[in-house]
């Protein structure tokens, strides 16, 4: 393995943080803490600076919360009376936690979809209502990306359609905004999407991995009720302005997507098996199995009948789940080791009002997802938050699971840069759309997010929640 | 990427040479090209490449060639640890039947262009021998989505679980 400069300065960088703590007595924080506050600056270093793929500093989180901070470890093998430690099991266990186990279900469902084509077949269903005028058939383009990423990757969901529109854009003339317009919101759906459903996205695994170690069950259907109408009102608005900022030159456009159904014995039991996992995954409240039990349904079914197999089990991006997981790991230390509420109780935050609070923990979000990974920003901002809720300094009304989710929610709402997100370097990569493009689109979408985020935190989740 | 991937044309003639590097002109940017008159020089190339950190994507060679013909000259690539991955392509008028299997069977070659060629054939073979180079070696593909065959590009991208993050 060779190192170059920007790697060994984000690893001195990680390392220096790992070991300050140790250097500085911080009143009021316990020993412990400061040990969890050196992991929490070397992950946050290799987070956001990348000198090591993210899924391997999240391993490595674990890891040094398991050698340091556990029972097991070496610097507390016995309770004080500042600090009683975690059980390791309690680190590693995170990669087996429920929200891990729910992120899997939907993981091999989404492998078997793609396998059998049930992704692109749907695309061509759902497409056809949409007619030919340009700004229906983006509509519609969008509708059914954030559709198919409420389920499966945003990353995949995006790969596939711009296949769909690769031949649409060979078609329409060089100089047509439309190109720009079709490039981008592919993407952009994509990343609204995401934010439908527990399983669509990474951070929102995070926020529900948070709040279950706060002991608050989020039900599958209750996320979709809390998060879909909010996904709707912002595809909506993603539309209108690609619509009017790239206005199509083109008349109608003709899309032809031949092909049918799969109907082989694998891909019916694949159609079943998905369909009844999502019934069950958003009746959840009626019938209270748990998400993370339903998930099983699949993995259980599709590995019986041979639909998926062992070659498909290896190809799963087990990566993703050990992203979740690193991050899970993280809040357990910095909770018990009273370092979250004493990063919170160092700020004067009753001088902030509840709104200019929301406000900034989704701007700061969108921000620093633009630039970071979005499961990353979800991560490092959580904790926070949750310690800021718990603690209850933040006054009345600041309520966990609302800052959680404008946390999550506000986390997928960056758009502004290739770097942003997967699905946006996707699109940046045909070569159809400038940067400019993406960050004048990209700019007015993370704006509208953050007001919209806001808006409903104010207004309708609070009224679903009570 | 750091690594550069090669193109590398084996070919003696210097008209045709001249018209195949022509030829390939758009690749140019993304895939550097190499020439070499015979089999020997080629080698020396090889060598180079490979020492200075980069690797060849696609070898493109005449068969017929004085000193090592060039059929053994890709059978003796595939043989190498290192440098077996590259696509290897034989643009000859003149391989016989008992060469094209020997290079078949020995040098995994991976497709045959009849001289006279075309410009558009051309493309096309290179365009589709470079993806494949790409998705085999794993690289990351959104780097060639303008120049090679984004289709398949992005279909490997859909089922090979890149994903968000």
């Amino acid at each position: 393995m060779k190192l170059d400069t920007k790697q060994i300065v984000g690893i001195s960088i990680g390392l220096l943080g790992l070991i300050s703590p140790f250097f500085f007595q911080l009143e009021g924080l316990s020993d412990a803490g400061h040990v969890a506050l050196g992991i929490f600056f070397l992950a946050a270093a290799y987070w956001m600076l990348e000198p090591f793929p993210i899924y391997a500093t999240s391993v490595l989180v674990i890891f040094l919360q398991v050698i340091l901070l556990s029972q097991q470890g070496f610097l507390f093998p016995e309770s004080t009376a500042q600090y009683t430690p975690d059980d390791y099991t309690a680190f590693i266990g995170t990669l087996a936690s429920p929200i891990i186990i729910l992120f899997l279900g939907g993981f091999v469902l989404a492998d078997a979809a793609v396998k059998y084509d049930l992704d692109r077949n749907l695309t061509r269903i759902l497409l056809s209502p949409f007619g030919k005028k340009p700004g229906s058939i983006v509509l519609g383009l969008m509708v059914v990306t954030a559709l198919l990423s409420a389920f499966m990757s945003n990353t995949a969901t995006t790969a596939m359609m711009m296949t769909v529109i690769l031949p649409i854009m060979a078609r329409i003339g060089k100089t047509d905004p439309l190109r720009i317009g079709l490039s981008l919101c592919i993407p952009f759906a994509a990343n609204i999407g995401g934010i439908a459903t527990p399983i669509g996205t990474p951070p929102n695994a995070v926020v529900i991995g948070a709040l279950s170690q706060q002991g608050i069950n989020i039900p599958f259907g209750e996320w979709m009720i809390l998060a879909t109408p909010l996904v709707v009102v912002a595809l909506l608005f993603t539309w209108f302005l690609l619509i009017k900022m790239f206005k199509p030159e083109a008349e109608s456009i003709e899309i032809d997507m031949s092909g049918k159904f799969n109907t082989s014995g694998n891909a019916i039991l694949l159609y079943i098996a998905f369909a009844a996992t999502v019934l069950f995954w958003v009746t959840e409240s009626f019938h209270s199995v748990k998400s993370a039990i339903i998930a099983l349904i699949p993995v259980v079914f599709l590995t019986l009948s041979g639909v998926v197999t062992k070659e498909d089990i290896r190809k799963l991006p087990w990566e993703v789940l050990w992203l979740v997981a690193g991050g899970i790991s993280l809040g357990i230390s910095m909770k018990s080791t009273g370092l979250a509420e004493w990063i919170v109780g160092s700020i004067e935050w009753s001088s902030f009002g509840t709104i200019s609070l929301l406000v900034v923990f989704a701007g700061v979000s969108v921000l620093m997802s633009n630039f970071l990974s979005n499961t990353v920003t979800a991560t490092l901002l959580i904790p926070l938050a949750v310690s800021l809720a718990t603690s209850g300094v933040a006054g009345e009304g600041f309520n966990l699971i609302i800052v959680s989710l404008v946390i999550g929610v506000s986390a997928s709402m960056a758009m502004m840069l290739p770097i942003s997100t997967p699905p946006n370097a996707i699109a940046m990569s045909t070569g159809t759309i400038q940067t400019s493009n993406m960050a004048k689109a990209g700019i007015s979408v993370g704006i509208f997010g953050i007001i919209l985020v806001v808006i409903y935190a104010l207004f309708y989740w609070p009224f679903i929640l009570n | 990427m750091d690594r550069k991937i090669f193109i590398l044309v084996v070919e003696d003639e210097l008209e045709v040479m001249e018209a195949l590097v022509n030829d390939l002109e758009q690749f140019e940017g993304y895939f550097p090209i190499e020439s070499a008159n015979s089999s020997e020089e080629a080698k020396q190339v090889v060598e180079d490449i490979y020492a200075a950190g980069n690797e060849i994507g696609l070898v493109l060679c005449d068969h017929v060639m004085p000193g090592q013909n060039g059929v053994d000259f890709l059978i003796e690539l595939q043989t190498n640890n290192q440098q077996h991955n590259a696509k290897k392509v034989l643009v000859t008028g003149q391989a016989g039947l008992e060469d094209t299997i020997q290079a078949i069977n020995n040098a995994q070659l991976d497709h045959y262009i009849a001289k006279p060629w075309t410009k558009e054939q051309l493309e096309e073979v290179v365009t589709a021998q470079l993806t494949n180079y790409i998705m085999a070696q794993r690289y990351n593909p959104m780097q060639y989505m303008m120049i090679l065959d984004s289709v398949r590009l992005l279909e490997y991208m859909r089922t090979h679980k890149i994903t968000d993050h």
